[in-house]
């Protein structure tokens, strides 16, 4: 298998050092093809969202730290440890039975990346911008959260001034978990409201 | 697919709790890390940790992922040779 043929020439002598790095061990066998692209995409995707995670777990374990959440996201995100310029205004919308919220950048890809870090691929894509506010209904059913009719789905536009994130449901049968078994349970996804948990 | 694979206890850089890569080399230098720690070690973090924490004893005021890329080097040595055919 060559090595890095797509890669622009090294210019630094760090970088160089980390082509000679990946060359040893490609030829080592150490490196099987897209293990690369596999790793850094699973970071994107699972790494990110850990601070929503932690939020929601304590909202989940902590009835007054979810009032405060529900009442003003920025400043008990803030109590976490979490925040930042993008996420100078978070409001954080509550799932109940009753009530599946869901986000979306209408016009752009606003994204609550403090709590979630990057967007996925599909949430900048056009077709789930528009179709999320036209028919939420049908899209989330076509990604695999079918929802009962009687559930109110209320759609989230970001802005640049508003970021959203949702607050799932606290998943039935988790009453002995901790609050860091909790964290586990919640996806990125599920924050976005493109999923259930 | 292999099991997730997790570093949590190095203490990796971040922001706003993204992974913080300023260029392709350090992500591609910590997706060899991993490519490692998975292949040559059964996914045992240890042996990457500890050439880690030396490189950056020895040179604290280095930049972080340049002490990353001097652990996986110091590692890489480590291994045996290839066999030959």
């Amino acid at each position: 298998m060559s090595a890095g043929g797509h890669h622009p020439a090294p210019v630094s002598p760090v970088e160089q050092r980390v082509a000679a790095l990946e060359a040893l061990l490609t030829e080592r066998g150490l490196v099987p093809a897209g293990f690369i692209e596999e790793i850094t995409s699973r970071y994107e995707a699972e790494i990110g969202p850990i601070y929503g995670a932690k939020v929601v777990a304590r909202s989940w374990v902590d009835p007054q730290y979810k009032q405060r959440l529900l009442a003003d996201g920025t400043a008990a995100i803030a109590e976490l440890g979490f925040g930042g310029p993008e996420g100078d205004h978070m409001m954080v919308v509550e799932n109940t039975p009753g009530i599946h919220n869901v986000i979306v950048c209408t016009l752009c890809s606003c994204y609550p990346w403090p709590v979630l870090g990057l967007p996925p691929a599909w949430y900048k894509d056009p077709a789930y911008r528009a179709r999320m506010v036209r028919e939420p209904r049908t899209l989330l059913a076509e990604m695999g959260s079918p929802l009962p009719d009687d559930v109110e789905i209320r759609v989230w536009d970001s802005s640049a001034e508003v970021r959203y994130l949702v607050l799932p449901e606290r998943p039935p049968g988790t009453e002995g978990m901790t609050e860091a078994e909790l964290a586990d349970l919640v996806t990125r996804d599920s924050m976005i409201g493109a999923a259930r948990l | 697919m292999s099991a997730p694979l997790s570093l949590p206890d190095l203490d990796l850089p971040r922001r706003n709790g993204e992974l913080a890569f300023d260029a392709p080399w350090q992500s591609m230098v910590f997706a060899l890390a991993a490519a490692v720690t998975e292949h040559a070690f059964g996914g045992d973090r240890e042996p990457f940790r500890q050439q880690l924490i030396a490189a950056i004893a020895a040179q604290p005021g280095r930049p972080y992922w340049e002490s990353w890329t001097a652990a996986l080097e110091a590692l890489a040595q480590t291994l045996p040779d290839r066999p030959t055919p």
